[in-house]
């Protein structure tokens, strides 16, 4: 189900292969409802979370991007999350230079155990979202605008 | 004898240890300086120093790593000579720094649009803070403050952070770092669509010629840079506004706790955007999140190679 | 010829306005300090008194031109077969492209031996050029970088316009060149040219002309260039400031290198010709991951060597170069292609000397 009514949001998830994509797992197997404006990119640690997979996010045509991953001193490697910190941190102040919104763009820590939490963090996500509404789309030139209707 | 004197002197001492030097010699005509790569004495004769010479020469050290080179650098260029020496793109050992102090870099685009004439310069002269420029039909006088470029006034460093030689005295007459940038301050007064349709508005204009990306001291991928690969396809072929501004964003990413501000980027592009407000407002949030400032200390780790723990400075969202 | 027509600057945007019925007008605007070619906006001023930074290359060449769209459709019975769809993209707009100069606009004429000779005419650039008529504004003043003299133009060129506007006090004496061209300038109004303002007219020109100076012997030139191709020291050491970007090749009116490719998203998609660029590492890159230019000097090579020995070479001598100087005015580092080409003749005839 949808959280809102009406039209769907573009979100894009990004999630990491051994915590927060086990806990939107956890979260399906218990049954438990949320938003499906939510579209997953699975990695295998948010070190692996290109700063500019957000920006490239934004640029074709997202409304929002969610980076999820293990806790803090619990990464599957032991120091991916940190290095992710520092990035992902960084990219979201540049946001608001660009002229998008800094709530556009959040990462949080979920754990593969933590269902009930990851309902929170996707269900609050698509909230603040769609507050915000629908992105500005860069550079949509007639024919982009066109694909992109077609594409639904 | 002059401090150029001094100069000229100490390069044709040092030129016979040395493959070539670094330095500016005057270009197509007495407002535009150009790189100058000297190999003998009477290179050395044609050398020139003064508020023209802008191009930030450490640009060409990456590509030379196996030479013996000397270079002639201002202030802010040292920056850049630190930071290559911090990410071991080239070697101490090889090279030769000759520091000079900035009394600021000229805008050289900036004069020929304020001079009426777009004629032909016959001479282009500096007083007291002033640049005169003659043509056949007269001469204008500009305050050097008015035409300085952009990164002048956020770069606090006149004299040389690095060096093997040191020429002449800080001028405090400078601008150096007195200020913020003028467009990144009227970017920050803007709304976010005012900021949204300024970007698309001026990358509009870009010819994706990379002149930004082949100037920049700091992208060192040079012949293997991501915006020309297609798998993975990070940019199509298609000269629109996506593309042109999602080129920015990649080069800023990757300058991210590198760029010193030197302004290539901005001075070589040929169509005038102002991009290097984006590095600037990267910069701030560096200096804001991790105290740290990039190209000042040979010893220092650039902040997104390391991290800490708990993190002083980063407010995670509670959910 | 028809007799010269004197038009008044208060003539010009009531002309613009009257062919802006039938056609794109481009005319030299100021896009925050860049002068570019847009379409006219009689509310926006039109920057005449300098040439422009980007010249109207995109006029009748634009930097990204669709050449058809595709789309594939898969059969659910028959998933190993599948049909595409193709569209071709060809150009119809009628333009005009006002107050080019005669570097600019004669860019075309060299394009025109490689893009529409008898043996092979490219349909889009074709359809295109036939669209498009230039009314070019002559020099009243000549820059540092203003080498035009040295190529076979001068500042009044009327090779590739259709009208040329000579500038005088209080206007221009225009003259048609083509048919093509006495339609436009009919539209024009204006009055009979006094022999006074032809003669001004003369006069600014061969002020211009005085003002460039004097002209090198290019003649030697493309046998020069052959003749040093393998001194590599030599092209190391003109290159040495050369940062490989392709500033010089955008900006130039006479640049036509060009890439094709094919831009999908999901099953559709369009085949798309670009600007290529020779000073670019991937311009020449092989498959087998072998570069035959591998360095800038090798590209800077073969910048100048096209422009000025292997295209006059193939057509009788003509320089692939309008003399316009925008590589050097723009080059971040200045890199001046006038110096390289004297130096490569100083070279070679060293050369041939010591030999």
């Amino acid at each position: 189900m949808s959280a809102h009514d009406g039209r769907e949001l573009r979100i894009i998830g990004f999630l990491c292969n051994w915590c927060s994509y086990g806990g939107a797992d956890t979260a399906g197997v218990a049954r438990l409802s949320q938003p499906t404006d939510l579209r997953i990119v699975r990695l295998p640690c948010t070190g692996r979370m290109d700063p500019l997979f957000m920006f490239k996010s934004l640029f074709t045509g997202a409304d929002g991007v969610l980076v999820s991953g293990c806790h803090p001193r619990d990464c599957h490697y032991s120091e991916g999350n940190f290095y992710a910190r520092r990035r992902l941190e960084l990219a979201k102040r540049l946001l608001p230079l660009l002229g998008f919104d800094q709530r556009r763009f959040e990462y949080t820590w979920v754990s593969a155990s933590e269902g009930q939490r990851w309902q929170t963090v996707v269900t609050k996500f698509t909230d603040q979202i769609h507050e915000l509404g629908p992105a500005p789309k860069v550079g949509l030139s007639p024919e982009t605008a066109a694909r992109m209707a077609e594409a639904g | 004898m002059s401090m150029l004197e001094e100069l000229k002197t100490k390069i044709k001492d040092e030129l016979p240890n040395l493959d070539w030097v670094i330095g500016w010699k005057q270009g197509f005509d007495p407002l535009q300086a150009t790189p100058h790569f000297m190999r003998t004495e009477q290179d050395v004769d044609q050398l020139i120093y003064n508020p023209l010479c802008a191009q930030n020469l450490a640009t060409f050290l990456p590509g030379m790593k196996d030479k013996k080179v000397g270079i002639l650098v201002k202030g802010c260029d040292s920056r850049t000579i630190v930071e290559l020496l911090q990410e071991n793109l080239i070697t101490r050992e090889n090279l030769v720094i000759f520091g000079l102090p900035c009394s600021g870099a000229v805008d050289v685009s900036k004069v020929r649009k304020e001079i009426d004439s777009p004629g032909r310069i016959t001479e282009v002269t500096f007083d007291g803070g002033h640049i005169r420029i003659s043509t056949k039909q007269g001469s204008s006088s500009l305050a050097l403050a008015d035409v300085l470029l952009p990164k002048c006034r956020t770069n606090p460093y006149a004299m040389p952070v690095i060096a093997d030689h040191v020429f002449g005295q800080e001028e405090k007459a400078g601008p150096c770092g007195q200020g913020e940038s003028p467009a990144l301050e009227a970017l920050e007064a803007m709304s976010l669509e005012q900021r949204f349709d300024y970007w698309q508005y001026h990358m509009d204009r870009c010819i994706r010629c990379y002149a930004c990306r082949n100037a920049c001291p700091m992208c060192v991928c040079r012949d293997h840079c991501i915006a020309d690969t297609r798998d993975p396809h990070w940019l199509s072929q298609e000269t629109d506004v996506q593309q042109k501004w999602m080129f920015q964003l990649i080069h800023v990413m990757h300058l991210a706790g590198r760029c010193t501000e030197c302004g290539e980027c901005e001075r070589a592009c040929p169509m005038d955007i102002p991009i290097l407000s984006l590095r600037q407002k990267l910069n701030r949030e560096i200096k804001d999140l991790f105290d740290y400032e990039a190209g000042v200390d040979p010893e220092a780790v650039p902040p997104l190679l390391t991290f800490k723990v708990e993190e002083a400075n980063i407010n995670e969202r509670g959910w | 010829m028809a007799a010269k027509t004197f038009l008044t600057h208060d003539d010009i945007p009531t002309w613009l306005d009257t062919l802006r019925d039938a056609a794109r007008v481009l005319v030299p605007t100021d896009v925050d300090g860049t002068v570019k070619f847009e379409a006219y906006d009689s509310e926006r001023e039109i920057i005449l008194k300098a040439q422009a930074t980007a010249p109207p290359k995109e006029a009748v060449f634009p930097q990204t031109e669709t050449l058809l769209r595709y789309r594939y459709y898969k059969d659910p019975e028959h998933p190993e077969t599948q049909s595409v769809d193709l569209k071709e993209d060809l150009p119809e707009d009628k333009v005009v492209v006002f107050g080019a100069r005669p570097c600019g606009t004669r860019g075309f004429v060299i394009y025109d031996r490689v893009f529409a000779t008898d043996a092979i005419t490219d349909p889009y650039y074709k359809a295109r050029r036939d669209n498009t008529a230039f009314i070019t504004i002559a020099c009243d003043t000549a820059e540092h970088t203003c080498f035009c003299h040295w190529v076979g133009s001068h500042p009044a060129d009327s090779e590739g316009s259709d009208v040329v506007l000579h500038p005088v006090q209080d206007g221009y004496v225009a003259h048609a060149v083509t048919e093509k061209g006495e339609q436009l300038l009919e539209q024009a109004g204006g009055q009979k040219a006094s022999s006074d303002q032809e003669k001004e007219a003369q006069a600014v020109q061969d002020r211009v002309m005085e003002e460039l100076g004097e002209a090198p012997d290019l003649s030697g030139v493309p046998a020069s260039l052959l003749q040093i191709f393998d001194n590599l020291d030599f092209w190391n050491d003109v290159s040495a400031k050369c940062i490989s970007c392709g500033a010089c090749t955008y900006l130039c009116p006479t640049c036509y290198c060009f890439n094709i490719t094919d831009e999908s998203y999901g099953l559709s998609g369009k085949r798309i010709r670009t600007w290529d660029n020779c000073m670019s590492y991937l311009f020449t890159l092989e498959g087998s991951g072998h570069n035959p230019r591998m360095t800038k000097a090798h590209r800077l090579r073969n910048r100048v060597g096209h422009k000025f020995s292997y295209y006059p070479e193939l057509h009788g001598g003509v320089f692939a170069c309008c003399g316009c100087g925008r590589c050097i005015k723009h080059c971040p580092m200045a890199v001046d292609i006038r110096e390289i080409i004297l130096r490569a003749k100083e070279t070679a005839d060293e050369q041939s000397v010591s030999a």
